[in-house]
């Protein structure tokens, strides 16, 4: 048995990883220190090391696999404001302002598109309650234009005629996930951040007994000494928080899409049916769809979407995609014939009152940044920026409450 | 139509996919057969439904057509231009003008045989330049001959094959063959020819041949480079020294107007890895393949992988590996007793030993050297479907990209239609010489249904 001197609060999950990997000690030498750790390369640990490293900080991003391993390169990459109202619909406003400022400011292009999206409606009754969303984001200083079928039907001639109408959301943006995540990291790491990929936390060090605060990360790749750790591992940030005790009440939420062959030009906004919202507010585990298509730069179309919840499996289920495959076909009947060329399924972290948990914990210096569901996409840069404010200033911020951990910890 | 259940789905009907079925039906099973191409037969067996088809070359091919000539057995459903594009809960998913949208089985072999091996250099996408396969496509099943000047170049078996049927064509000059390894490991694996003197001699009848029609077999030879205006109109050459690399000052220029390349082959693992198979990676078997017992039963219950997609070891064997799984599946339906089942199989089991010995001798004998790859200049595309050059994939493997799924990430090789079918060993291949770790390390890419593109319409 080899014994490790960095390591002063050992999980028994630790110590198994240690006796199973004893080769691994030998990097354990050089202990390194930082001011913030980040666990997770997604889009929310890369929105947070950017705008943490902007402020100044010397900060660390642990990845277990590699940048955008996870959800973030199996989604779509709307950022939509319709579907959100009250104080999601504030942090997804102030969101869509900080995705202009960082399509500004970075070198990359990502796929950014200021592509608007279409609500569809297929009957009078969606058209109303879409009319009425339309209302409240009008209210709130965001366009929204009714779309009476002939309208509709000129914007996007491939729309099955059957629909009764749709609402152009002008504000709503289009990035690439996977560019974006890898983009924003990029602009860390030329602020300084260090990125350790292929590297995986396997334990948080923190002072013993209650009020105890995080003291190092270790790693499979050696120990990080920090104050402070920032939780951004997306659906497996639950088993990161079991690490100083933490219990999460977050849920992975799966999701299907398909991928056509290229059909450039076929839709010239990213569309999603009326019934979206339902499937994204349904408490139920059963598996629900709704259809969400969006345009690639590449051409191909991505054909969404499903939500259920079953673990943490990640494989393609066969009924999911055919259930896609006859929505697509009922909203884009010229698609039939279009070859379906692959398919993906991607995890959500789905939380119990659908807005995301940001910020600290009852374990001082542990930090949340998860629960996303379906808008880790489009809330990514608010969450990134609040996180700094957390850590850089003393006094909370009000607009911070409504995503505070502790309201369902 | 609606779906069906029958008792054993066999997808694949080249020589494993036949065997199994015939094995299976004289047994009593109920078997169904889904082949992807108009014709059953495979790549092997190809062109035998032709009035005069060209004369078969090996006994394996003689026996391969017999066994063709009985699928219209009354226990056999055959349907072909069906694509499997899915496997779930033994239930398959198929694509075609007339077959049911599903298919239940309580017992599945896959028999997806194997696809070629493309390694690129500096005009390798010149019209006239094209696999062994495809000559192979265009001799015997359209009777065309592929070019007047041919010249043949890779490595492995299936060049003498492939060279041996050209040679049959008239009108069709094969101006050599060029094998880029180098006889020198051949004595040790002297053991491995006990037992195959059908092979031995079906080698010694081809190298007959050539001596015969003066067509030259270089051994230590490869291609540097394909030019030409429109379509291809000569080859530089060169002699390769043992890690492959092309010697300065060897290269000479041929006139050819077609070059047909072949590198060995790769195992189509795809369904099996959509059935939850695992995989494991044996080189001597061809690369990553699925794990089976001797009835080449996978680590799903009741799902086999026979023929070339559990190990590369030829027609011969393929025959025997695809009897062998018809056997195992009657028994498992209660159609053999054990005994009756052990009587035919322990034969079968002694008749492919050596075959599958020879076979993983020659994986070996002609693993295609790496030094090849320095042929592989930056600006060469690795991922035709994404249009990624080697130059990319080799910024992201400096930027700390170490497998494929990471490459994937970072670039967009492998998200195009073929996920990653063509370039994926590929890649791998790039991956090890980069960072000097091996080539299994860099993974697969994972297959997901539609394993293959299938029109909306038909996922519906
Ligand atoms: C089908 C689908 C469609 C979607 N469409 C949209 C959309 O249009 N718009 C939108 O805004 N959102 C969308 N989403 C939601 C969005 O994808 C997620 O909210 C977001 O990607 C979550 O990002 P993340 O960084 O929290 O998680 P991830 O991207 O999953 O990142 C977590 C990272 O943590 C790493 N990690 C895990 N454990 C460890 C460990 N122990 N050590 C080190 N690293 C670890 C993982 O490898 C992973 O890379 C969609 C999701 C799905 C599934």
């Amino acid at each position: 048995m080899v014994t490790n001197v960095f390591v002063y609060n050992s999980s028994e999950a630790h110590m198994k990883f240690l006796q199973k990997h004893p080769v691994r000690l030998l990097k354990f030498a050089l202990p390194k220190t930082a001011d913030v750790v980040i666990i997770g390369g997604g889009i929310i640990g890369a929105a947070c090391a950017y705008y943490l490293s902007a402020a100044g900080l010397s900060v660390h991003l642990v990845e277990r696999h590699f940048p955008a391993s996870g959800t973030s390169r199996a989604c779509d990459g709307l950022i939509l404001l319709w579907d959100k109202s009250g104080p999601e619909l504030a942090l997804g406003q102030e969101s869509i302002r900080l995705w202009g400022q960082v399509e500004e400011h970075l070198e990359e292009d990502f796929g950014f598109e200021r592509s608007g999206t279409i609500l569809l409606a297929e009957n009078g009754e969606q058209l109303q309650a879409g009319e009425k969303r339309a209302q409240a984001l009008r209210e709130s200083g965001q366009r929204a234009e009714i779309l009476p079928a002939g309208r509709l039907a000129t914007l996007e001639p491939e729309i099955s005629p059957h629909l009764a109408g749709g609402i152009l959301f002008p504000d709503d943006l289009q990035v690439d996930p996977r560019r974006a995540t890898l983009a924003l990291l990029a602009a860390a790491k030329r602020q300084g951040v260090k990125l350790q990929a292929e590297s995986e936390v396997i334990d948080i060090q923190h002072a013993p007994g209650e009020g105890g605060g995080v003291r190092g990360v270790v790693t499979s790749q050696g120990v990080i000494a920090t104050p402070r750790v920032v939780c951004a591992a997306g659906v497996w940030s639950n088993h990161i928080a079991r690490m100083v005790g933490i219990d999460l009440p977050t849920r992975p939420r799966k999701g299907h899409i398909l991928v056509t062959a290229r059909r450039p030009g076929f839709i010239h906004h990213p569309l999603l049916e009326g019934g979206y919202v339902t499937t994204v507010e349904s408490a139920h585990d059963a598996r629900q769809v709704a259809l969400v298509a969006e345009m690639t730069t590449s051409g191909k179309l991505l054909l969404g979407s499903s939500r259920e919840f079953c673990g943490y499996d990640r494989t393609v289920s066969l009924s999911a995609i055919q259930e896609l495959a006859t929505r697509a076909t009922r909203f884009l009947p010229g698609l039939e014939s279009t070859p379906i060329i692959r398919s993906y399924a991607g995890l959500r972290p789905w939380s119990p009152d659908g807005l995301p948990l940001i910020g600290p914990t009852r374990v001082p210096g542990f930090y949340l940044a998860t629960g996303h569901e379906g808008a880790g996409i489009c809330l990514a840069p608010v969450t990134g920026r609040l996180v700094t404010q957390m850590i850089t200033e003393e006094a909370r911020r009000p607009e911070a409450e409504v995503v505070a951990p502790g309201r369902c910890l | 139509m609606t779906s069906t259940k029958t008792e054993l789905a066999i997808i694949g009907a080249g020589p494993a996919g036949l065997s199994a079925a015939l094995a299976a039906a004289q047994a009593g099973v109920s078997v169904t057969v889904l082949e992807e191409y108009p014709r059953p037969g495979g790549q092997y067996l190809r062109g035998v439904h032709h009035n005069q088809p060209l004369p078969p070359l090996t006994p394996a091919e003689s026996l391969g057509r017999e066994r063709l000539a009985q699928l219209a057995h009354p226990k056999i459903t055959t349907h072909t231009g069906t694509m499997v594009w899915g496997l779930e809960n033994h239930t398959l998913s198929l694509h075609g003008p007339d077959c049911p949208p599903k298919v239940e089985a309580k017992a599945i072999i896959i028999a997806t045989g194997a696809r070629e091996r493309v390694l690129p250099f500096p005009g390798w996408t010149l019209p006239g330049v094209m696999t062994l396969g495809g000559a192979q496509i265009l001799a015997k099943e359209h009777g065309l001959r592929p070019g007047k000047r041919v010249l043949i170049a890779g490595s492995g078996p299936l060049l003498l094959a492939v060279a041996a049927k050209l040679a049959q064509i008239p009108g069709t000059n094969v101006v050599g063959i060029l094998e880029a390894t180098r006889p020198g490991g051949w004595m040790a694996h002297a053991p491995a020819l006990a037992g195959n003197t059908d092979r031995l001699r079906e080698g010694w009848h081809y190298l007959q041949t050539f001596l015969k029609k003066k067509i030259p077999y270089r051994f230590g030879h490869g291609i540097t480079q394909a030019g030409g205006e429109e379509s291809l109109e000569g080859v530089k050459i060169a002699r390769l020294n043992r890690q492959g690399e092309p010697l300065p000052g060897s290269e000479d220029y041929l006139k050819v107007d077609t070059l047909c390349l072949g590198f060995g082959f790769i195992p189509n693992t795809a369904l099996t890895q959509v059935a939850g198979c695992e995989l494991e990676y044996a080189p001597t078997r061809g690369g990553w393949v699925p794990k089976v017992n001797e009835h080449f039963e996978t680590s799903q219950h009741s799902i086999y992988a026979a023929g070339e997609t559990c190990s590369l070891d030829g027609a011969s064997a393929a025959l025997v590996k695809g009897e062998i799984a018809g056997l195992a599946v009657a028994r498992s339906l209660g159609y053999l007793t054990v005994q009756d089942f052990q009587e035919k199989f322990l034969p079968l089991k002694r008749r492919l030993r050596p075959l599958r010995r020879f076979g993983a001798m020659l994986n070996t004998l002609f693993t295609p050297p790496v030094g090849l790859n320095t042929l592989i200049k930056d600006d060469t595309i690795l991922c035709r479907c994404e249009e990624v050059t080697a130059g990319e994939v080799r910024a992201a493997i400096q930027g700390g990209a170490t497998t494929l799924s990471d490459l994937k990430n970072w670039t967009r090789v492998g998200q195009g239609p073929c996920q990653g079918r063509t370039c994926g060993a590929l890649l791998a291949q790039q991956i090890a010489l980069e960072t000097g770790q091996n080539p299994q390390d860099a993974g697969y890419f994972r297959s997901r249904p539609p394993v293959k593109p299938v029109p909306l319409e038909s996922l519906a």
